[in-house]
């Protein structure tokens, strides 16, 4: 999941011309998990912003219960159909979710104004309903088969790919002394796992250029294609 | 050829000292400090933006020591550079005719003056290590040949204290494998610890050159101790250095640093001593402790 925080409300308030008239979209997904999108901080936004004199024509999450806002097609059919009437009239669009939510917007609206209502922080899993923490840097050439599924490049403060940088303090990172050393959670677990020699075997540089921005993904029948700058990489589901 | 090199494979024993360029656009001090160490060491570590606190580069320094005919042993740190810069820096070092290279992490730019930095990363230090043996052998991370090869004489660190010590025997193995030909360690202040650490690495047979910070005060052990991964000073070394009126602190601190000297000597193959600014006792801590 992209997990997003709200923007200071009067940093947005910025974003705005003087009556400029703004419809607020929110996520079902992501955004709802975070608290910075869903049904009910949508309408509490559009609440907020009234009440500091903010012209806002009306607000939605595009539905069904749960459905990803960068869902285009059903994003579209939501804000041109369900809410056409309300979004006709709107200068712009305040969106409160992630980057891609905001792109979609874009797209659902043929190019209409956006602005950004969230600031999107890391792609996470939702460990419990109020605690979201980031796991993967989405790097696009996962090493974690040699780590115990740990991921030493977003748990590791420095990336490092080899084994822990002789910083770590009872357990604690030498950048961070509040939070776990990376490298001392994949020793525990390889250890508890008896795996500890996939610690020993080198691990080679990351391909950076799987990790090139912005990359794609083409679905077709039973092959998916991946493009980044290290070329198109693409994977059947035959065998 | 390096006399670094020369002197660990044949069993000499080395002792290295340490200095770090200032913050500022004059090298005259850094370059007085190494006078100093001149005549007591074999090499003079140049550290790399050390604390990820901006300075001058370890790149020039360590080639004005060589213009002097000092023997630098230049620390190189993945923190701000690719494998493009790391490459090249190696390359420029060689044509500068720098030859000894510490392989290093980089302390992260959050612990320095710069904490809004792109922290960089692209290599880790064993992938550095990896990256010099490959020059050294003629071709560089992809694969592709150079016109001529540089001759590294190759180092990394260690950290005997730290707990637990298995990830950190594990890595050093893959810095060996990497390249690395000698070690240089995290400071010792105790050294039967060491003694039990050097057990368990001896059977690399790679030279172990120990650590030796000069401990000025009780307030610098005890900062130390609560702060330092793999450091530990003992109570009744704080005990002395506490019990020391401010003006014998020198005497103290000579009297101490050579008595660990004398203590760990016999346990491996050099003494690293970073004087952290006393460089005035360097001389006196080698003769009392009849390193050389
Ligand atoms: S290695 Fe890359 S893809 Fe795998 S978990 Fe880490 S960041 Fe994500
Ligand atoms: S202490 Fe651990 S997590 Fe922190 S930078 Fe070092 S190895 Fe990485």
């Amino acid at each position: 999941m992209h997990a997003t925080i709200q923007k200071p409300i009067d940093e947005i308030i910025g974003y705005l011309e003087p009556g400029e008239k703004v419809f607020i979209v929110g996520c079902d997904n992501c955004a709802a998990k975070c608290h910075s999108g869903g049904e009910p901080e949508t309408e509490e936004m559009a609440e907020r912003l009234k009440k500091k004199g903010v012209n806002v024509v009306g607000w939605c999450v595009p539905q069904p219960k749960g459905i990803s806002l960068c869902k285009l097609s059903n994003t579209k059919k939501v804000l041109q159909e369900e809410y056409g009437e309300e979004t006709k009239q709107a200068d712009s669009f305040l969106i409160l979710a992630c980057g891609q939510g905001i792109h979609t917007v874009m797209d659902a609206t043929d190019g209409e104004m956006v602005h950004p209502g969230c600031d999107t922080i890391f792609g996470g899993e939702t460990v419990t309903d109020d605690f979201i923490t980031e796991f993967c840097s989405l790097c696009g050439d996962c090493i974690v088969e040699d780590t115990g599924g740990l991921c030493p490049v977003t748990l590791c403060a420095k990336s490092l790919l080899n084994g822990p940088c002789g910083g770590a303090k009872d357990g604690k990172c030498e950048v961070d002394r509040t939070r776990d050393c990376g490298w001392q959670l994949i020793y525990d677990r390889l250890k508890a796992l008896g795996k500890l020699d996939k610690m020993e075997k080198y691990v080679p540089p990351k391909n950076n250029s799987r990790w090139s921005r912005p990359r794609s993904l083409t679905m077709a029948g039973k092959e998916a294609t991946f493009r980044s700058l290290a070329g198109d990489c693409t994977i059947s589901r035959q065998d | 050829m390096s006399k670094l090199r020369e002197k660990l494979e044949s069993g000499k024993f080395v002792v290295t000292g340490e200095i770090g360029p200032p913050k500022g656009a004059n090298i005259d001090v850094c370059l007085h400090d190494a006078e100093i160490l001149r005549d007591y060491t074999t090499a003079i570590n140049v550290t790399d933006l050390q604390s990820a606190v901006l300075r001058i580069g370890s790149l020039a320094v360590s080639s004005k020591l060589v213009e002097r005919h000092l023997e630098p042993i230049y620390q190189l740190t993945c923190r701000d550079r690719n494998r493009l810069a790391l490459q090249s820096d190696l390359l420029s070092a060689w044509a500068l005719g720098i030859e000894n290279v510490l392989c290093l992490t980089g302390d992260h730019p959050i612990m320095g003056d710069h904490t809004e930095a792109k922290p960089v990363y692209d290599f880790d230090s064993v992938q550095l290590l990896k990256a010099a043996s490959t020059l050294n052998q003629g071709h560089d991370v992809s694969g592709h040949e150079l016109d001529s090869s540089p001759g590294f004489f190759l180092g990394a660190v260690v950290t005997p204290g730290a707990e637990p010590l298995e990830p950190q025997i594990i890595k050093m193995k893959k810095k060996i494998e990497a390249g690395a030909k000698f070690f240089q360690t995290q400071a010792i202040y105790e050294p039967d610890k060491f003694e039990s650490f050097i057990k368990q690495v001896e059977r690399f047979n790679v030279p172990v050159i120990a650590g030796i910070v000069i401990l000025k005060s009780a307030a610098m052990a005890r900062f130390m101790n609560d702060n330092v991964a793999g450091i530990t000073v003992p109570e009744n070394i704080i005990g002395e250095m506490s019990e020391t009126p401010k003006e014998d602190r020198k005497k103290k601190a000579v009297e101490i640093t050579a008595r660990i000297i004398r203590q760990v000597r016999p346990l491996c193959q050099g003494v690293h001593i970073m004087p952290l600014g006393w460089d005035e006792l360097v001389p006196d801590i080698i003769k009392e402790s009849e390193a050389q």
